[in-house]
């Protein structure tokens, strides 16, 4: 019963706010325009007048520096003031302030790059993982090295002599060897380079036999330590001499 | 004429006379790699562990069995699995019925010359098992320290760690081998030689015939003459400034250690005594530089990126250091 109660309740309340919905879409109201008819008063205002109000000081707001400020500040302003003279020249306001933004943001740009790069350093980034693939590396340090043509061989092997240091002796004969060979061009001299490799550099020559057994003497003397009295260093001195003297 | 100069300070004959044998043997099987095999000799005389690596099939294992069979020792192999446990290497206590009491029994660790097969194919956890023994040749279980005999070798295989399946060894690991002997295909002439053998089924009545070339006292023998052969402190300087550049090189964020630096004039003397010299040269050194070295340093990722290898970077920094002369 309460269901059926509230059933009816519900639709004659529906009922009602239809038929009003109606009633109010069938109202047509038919309004005309009203013309506006007060005067209207043009005003002109003077150019002269303008023209003195603009060549006033006081009225050129653009110029005025704010007070209390550092010299990192001045230089800035002074910067801008200059890229604003500098791109005004052509009179378009609208071309000026163009190239002032481009100008503006380029610098910006840069500045962000040059951050981005200094942090990118700093971690450790390299850069040149970017780059296209290379098999030279950098090597971060460098050597001392002894230059055989900068030794004055004569003199040092005098000294040497008089000291009785064969076994100074007979280095300083075999690095003059060397440079008998480099001036020749018949070795590539290089610090790094090991005796081995310019006797490989040697095979199949004339030079082959003899180069290989004076560089085991070297080796045997200088690496190997062996001791040599006087007599042993005559024959090796003998045989270094000959070996320059026969390919002169 | 250095013959009648220079008369020897040290008997290198039976040395010499057993490389030749080795180098012969070694040399019957396995096809060309006459660099691999002077290292392999040069890794047996000097006391080290060597580790071999190629991809499949270029007789990485072979190579080791080889170098095992040409001594008279005992030789165990471990099959290095994913599942492998440090027991199984170390050996693991064992309850006694008998006794009522728990006794060690030896892993298989405890031999002369030791195959470590695959030896990247099982985790770190077992890895670490090899630490103490490589390093101090002695293991301990339980509180209690065994000593292994000398010699005491690892041989070790593994593929590149690109290969599947493989896990990178633990740096700490990499450091206690010697050499890090790189294992390349052969060459087509090479190749043909090999299939010929095949063909004529005489490898496997060549490794039959193997004899132990060397025994036990012979090796420790002969690892103490090459222990006092000399070295020009020059060349010891220039060891260690070659050592010390891998830890200033900025290509690389590992640099090698002070073991490599011992590792690097130990092994030179083991090439110089197989040239038949008493002492050192620069290209001793050169020789084994990058075997000794190539593994123990880790490049930087960009260069690992760049496609450079250890081995290019340690023969830059040789080309920078002037060889002492």
């Amino acid at each position: 019963m309460q269901r059926f109660l509230l059933f009816l309740l519900l639709f004659f309340s529906l009922g009602v706010q239809a038929q009003s919905v109606k009633k109010a879409d069938s109202v047509k109201r038919i309004t005309g325009l009203i013309l506006d008819s007060a005067k209207v008063e043009l005003r002109k205002f003077d150019d002269r007048k303008i023209q003195e109000y603009k060549e006033n000081k006081e009225f050129q707001y653009e110029d005025l520096k704010p007070k209390n400020q550092g010299f990192w500040e001045r230089i800035w302003h002074a910067f801008w003031q200059w890229l604003d003279r500098l791109f005004a020249g052509s009179g378009e306001k609208t071309s000026s302030s163009f190239w002032n933004g481009v100008l503006k943001y380029g610098l910006m740009a840069i500045c962000m790059a040059l951050i981005v790069f200094v942090v990118f350093k700093l971690i450790g980034v390299d850069f040149k993982i970017f780059a296209r693939k290379s098999k030279e590396v950098e090597v971060p340090y460098d050597e001392s090295l002894e230059n055989i043509h900068e030794i004055n061989f004569d003199e040092q092997i005098e000294d040497a002599l008089q000291k009785a240091n064969y076994r100074l002796t007979v280095r300083l004969l075999y690095l003059k060897t060397l440079k008998f060979l480099a001036d020749r061009e018949l070795i590539d001299w290089q610090p790094d380079k090991t005796n081995q490799a310019y006797v490989k550099e040697l095979a199949e020559t004339r030079l082959e036999k003899d180069f290989v057994a004076l560089t085991h003497q070297f080796e045997y003397i200088w690496y190997g330590d062996f001791n040599i009295d006087r007599s042993s260093f005559l024959q090796i001195e003998h045989a270094f001499h000959q070996f320059n003297q026969a390919n002169i | 004429m250095e013959q009648e100069i220079f008369s020897q300070r040290t008997d290198l004959s039976q040395l010499s006379q057993a490389v030749a044998e080795i180098r012969e043997t070694l040399g019957k099987i396995i096809v060309g790699q006459h660099d691999t095999i002077d290292l392999l000799i040069a890794g047996l005389l000097s006391n080290g562990h060597l580790l071999l690596e190629g991809v499949p099939g270029v007789a990485k294992t072979l190579s080791a069995k080889l170098v095992a069979k040409s001594i008279s020792a005992s030789f165990s192999r471990i099959q290095f699995t994913p599942d492998l446990m440090p027991s199984d290497v170390l050996g693991t206590a064992v309850f006694s019925p008998k006794t009522a009491e728990f006794q060690f029994r030896k892993g298989p660790i405890f031999g002369h010359i030791i195959l470590v097969d695959e030896i990247n194919r099982a985790p770190a956890k077992t890895q670490s098992a090899l630490f103490e023994a490589m390093e101090e040749r002695q293991v301990t279980v339980d509180g209690h320290t065994h000593q292994l005999e000398e010699p005491f070798m690892v041989l070790a295989t593994q593929n590149p760690v690109e290969q599947e399946g493989t896990y990178r060894l633990p740096e700490a690991q990499l450091d206690r081998f010697l050499f890090k002997v790189e294992i390349k295909y052969p060459t087509l002439e090479e190749e043909i030689e090999i299939l010929t053998n095949q063909h004529q089924q005489q490898i496997q009545h060549q490794l039959d015939e193997i004899k132990p070339i060397l025994d036990i006292t012979q090796i420790n023998a002969l690892r103490a003459t090459i222990k006092a052969l000399f070295v020009e402190p020059k060349l010891l300087a220039y060891a260690a400034q070659i050592v010390h550049e891998t830890r200033q090189h900025k290509s690389l964020y590992l640099g090698a250690s002070p073991r490599a630096s011992l590792a690097l004039v130990n092994s030179s003397k083991a090439i110089a005594a197989i040239a038949g010299r008493d002492f050192v040269t620069p290209d001793d050194v050169i020789k084994v530089a990058i075997p000794v070295l190539g593994h123990r340093v880790m490049l930087s990722p960009e260069k690992e990126m760049e496609g450079l290898t250890t081995a290019d970077i340690i023969t830059q920094i040789i080309k920078k250091i002037e060889v002492p002369r």
